[in-house]
């Protein structure tokens, strides 16, 4: 708990702090339960062309890229033109890109399906953009922030995560990133292993309705 | 050590001195004033070091807000519109005004939502500030950057010969420190310290001072940190206001503590100061004893920070040429303030820090962790309190109320500085001590919503350190017996632009409207509103909507649908 003080023994403070500090770095990076290996099961979600999508649909899919997204958050928003550009790259080499909106519409009114329609038709995506009313497919991905990007490959006719994280790492500079999707897709074509399969997503926070 | 390595090492330290001589300039917040205020809370993202940006939060802004500058004596009202994905409160710290409109952790506005409290400026020309109060939500909202200053000018410090030009003698300073994760997202749990020092919101921050007497309001907005602040030459400023206002003279000092949401005023003098010369506002962190907030000496961990138990910069100033008019002196006395003492009180309460021990509750008062549904004191009205707060604890703290300005009368061990020696809304509890203030809680009674007292640590408060009070016209009037509601009828029905509400009872006073729409959202939280000339709805889009009326006197509620057309 956030407010669990100890304060009290400074020796001893000192004396863990001299003892940590090779591993300073790690406790300042990003802990989660690793979702790296879970497997994904189809869903189907309306896209705001109004009709339902599968993954079963695409037969010659090797694998997903799947981002979390939605209208409002203002870092969100930097990605699309990077989205239009993987999903131009990589659907060609049968990985297409599908964006899935999460958010909960009952008290996020920007997040209403009409206005989903109209960020399509206005920042022209070029790939589906999905609505998870019922929240259950960010919850199946763990998804936490938008945007929040995952690829997942089909091992075994199952779909099992082998990214999670950050589209890239600079949202503003798309010239100074590291395009960690692209590089783990590239990988995975390639039948390696992702290198850098977790990184941390960082934008709005998704909340889920209990 | 051999000699490739020397010098790289060479290279490195020269590269880390070339790298904090990098300063950005200061930013000054921009303006408000009037009597409306629109505040728009936004969520957003800055770079405030190289890589990724930061997702941050702010007012009209990426970060902070703007400056408002009020003046007493006015009505202010204010048009908070959250546009942010997530619940949040704004609370207007240091104002005297209703309960319900506070902002405090009752005052919830969820998303997309437009909250308009409205009050009489009554306090005195100073320097507040306003920042998210959401209970549990506190540290990362403020952290995020959510806040801005509040000026407050008055007759009696409109007369006097004191720099007021904004942004060029008088500048308002946000002192606070950040930590950041790999993707540079500030961390919010598990960190009482930021590493990293952000004034005003800015990184490394420089700024450029006439030659001549400024004035500098001074917030510190940290979520622990206390700041014992000087100039990097050890001269002498003068504390020329504290919290809730002038002081009766200035109080000349080399060095002073400021610790977590308390401000101060300061002259400094720059007109002996070299055309060109550079000098730094300081934190002299280093040495304290144990309970210093900041003064742990672990760089890491929760209680660990870079700044930590150290002297670091919080401004480099380099001097400029003095402005046309610039004030050349200093005021012998600033005002005539009389204080309440021990002989006006006539209710005396204790309030004791308790808990925080390892593997125990964290930090509260008097054992008793922050319940939103429970009042832990009733003040009645235009009573004048003795309130002391004691702190045999493990930790030194600050304590905040709201509603009032109050007056430290004594501190054991010790004696009240001659620099809090004025009116003040939060003081500095340092380990093993404690302090008495007297405070008069007077013009607004709710037995609804209540006002808050707590540490301003926000980690502290959102972990449970915070009681509070409702202030009532008597004693009997919370256990009234229930009376019928009463009823109301809304016209025209369906409206285009204005909804008239008309009273059965024209006696009747209206607590506070609420207006959803059909799915239950929350579209404007209207807390004691002037509907006498109808609200307006001309910003609603055409459908059903529900207005939800709480009466003044029996708190009742009565919901009426109504058309947008």
């Amino acid at each position: 708990m956030k407010g669990k003080i100890f304060k009290s023994c400074f020796a001893l403070i000192v004396i863990v702090s001299l003892i940590i500090t090779g591993f300073v770095l790690q406790s300042f990076r990003y802990k989660t339960k690793s979702v790296i290996g879970n497997t994904i099961s189809d869903f189907t979600l309306l896209n705001v062309n109004g009709k339902g999508i599968s993954l079963k649909e695409y037969q010659k899919a090797k694998g997903f890229i799947i981002v979390f997204t939605c209208n409002h958050c203002p870092f969100a928003k930097l990605y699309t033109n990077r989205l239009n550009d993987l999903n131009t790259k990589f659907k060609a080499l049968d990985v297409p890109l599908l964006a899935v909106n999460s958010m909960d519409t009952v008290i996020y009114e920007d997040e209403s399906f009409d206005k989903m329609q109209q960020r399509v038709k206005s920042e022209k995506f070029n790939f589906p953009y999905l609505h998870d009313a019922k929240q259950t497919v960010g919850k199946n991905f763990g998804a936490d922030h938008t945007p929040q990007a995952y690829v997942i490959w089909k091992e075994n006719n199952e779909w099992k995560i082998k990214y999670s994280g950050a589209i890239d790492n600079n949202g503003e500079e798309p010239q100074k990133a590291d395009p960690f999707i692209a590089n783990a897709v590239n990988e995975l074509l390639k039948n390696k292993k992702v290198t850098n399969p977790l990184t941390q997503s960082v934008g709005c926070k998704i909340f889920y309705r209990k | 050590m051999n000699k490739k390595n020397i010098v790289l090492c060479l290279i490195i330290s020269l590269s880390a001195i070339n790298l904090s001589a990098q300063y950005n300039n200061l930013w000054i917040p921009d303006t408000l004033s009037g009597i409306n205020f629109n505040l728009n809370l936004v969520d957003s993202f800055a770079q405030l070091r190289p890589g990724n940006q930061t997702i941050t939060a702010g007012v009209n802004n990426k970060f902070w807000g703007p400056t408002l500058f009020f003046n007493k004596g006015d009505t202010v009202h204010m048009f908070v519109h959250s546009y942010l994905n997530d619940t949040t409160t704004i609370h207007w710290h240091g104002m005297h005004l209703p309960a319900v409109m506070d902002g405090g952790p009752h005052q919830v506005i969820p998303p997309g939502t437009i909250w308009q409290p409205y009050w009489k400026v009554a306090n005195n020309a100073s320097t507040y500030w306003y920042h998210p109060h959401l209970h549990e939500m506190t540290q990362e909202q403020m952290s995020k950057g959510l806040g801005g200053f509040i000026i407050v000018r008055d007759t009696q410090e409109a007369a006097l010969a004191l720099p007021r030009t904004y942004g060029v003698d008088d500048i308002p300073l946000a002192l606070t420190s950040r930590r950041y994760d790999a993707s540079n997202a500030f961390v919010t749990t598990n960190c009482s310290y930021g590493d990293y020092m952000l004034t005003n919101g800015t990184p490394n921050a420089q700024v450029s001072l006439p030659k001549q007497f400024v004035r500098l309001r001074i917030l510190n907005a940290e979520i622990e940190r206390s700041y014992n602040l000087g100039f990097s030459d050890n001269r002498t400023f003068y504390i020329i206001s504290t919290d809730g206002g002038l002081l009766n003279t200035p109080v000349p000092v080399t060095r002073v503590l400021l610790a977590v949401g308390e401000r101060i005023e300061i002259m400094v003098d720059f007109s002996n100061d070299l055309l060109g010369s550079s000098l730094d506002l300081k934190a002299y962190n280093g040495g304290f004893s144990l309970g210093f907030p900041g003064g742990e000496p672990a760089t890491t961990g929760e209680f660990g920070s870079l700044l930590n138990n150290t002297t670091f910069s919080v401004l480099h100033i380099n001097i400029i040429a003095a402005t046309i008019n610039p004030i050349s002196s200093l005021p012998a006395t600033l005002a005539n303030n009389t204080y309440w003492t021990a002989a006006n009180a006539t209710v005396n309460r204790t309030v004791n820090v308790t808990n925080g021990n390892p593997n125990g509750p964290p930090f509260d008062f008097d054992n008793t962790p922050f319940v939103l549904s429970n009042i832990n004191n009733t003040v009645i009205l235009n009573t004048i309190e003795k309130w002391t707060i004691t702190n045999n604890n493990v930790f030194g703290h600050t304590f905040h109320i709201h509603d009032v300005e109050f007056k430290i009368i004594s501190r054991s061990p010790g004696t009240v500085a001659a620099y809090e020696d004025g009116w003040k809304d939060v003081l500095y509890l340092p380990i093993g001590s404690s302090a008495t203030f007297v405070a008069k809680f007077d013009d607004y009674a709710d037995s609804i919503h209540p006002f808050m007292y707590h540490c301003h640590f926000s980690n502290h408060e959102d972990g449970g350190m915070m009681g509070q009070f409702v202030v009532v016209n008597n004693p009997t009037a919370i256990n009234e017996p229930q009376q019928a509601a009463k009823d109301f009828s809304l016209y025209p029905n369906p409206s285009a632009d204005k909804l008239y509400i008309s009273l059965n009872d024209p006696a009747e006073e209206v607590y506070y409207i609420r207006i959803n729409n059909a799915v239950g959202r929350t579209i404007y939280m209207l807390p004691r509103p002037q509907f006498q000339n109808g609200i307006d709805i001309s910003n609603l889009s055409a459908g059903v909507y529900f207005l939800q009326l709480t009466d003044e006197k029996t708190k009742i509620t009565t919901t009426k649908k109504f058309v947008k057309e």
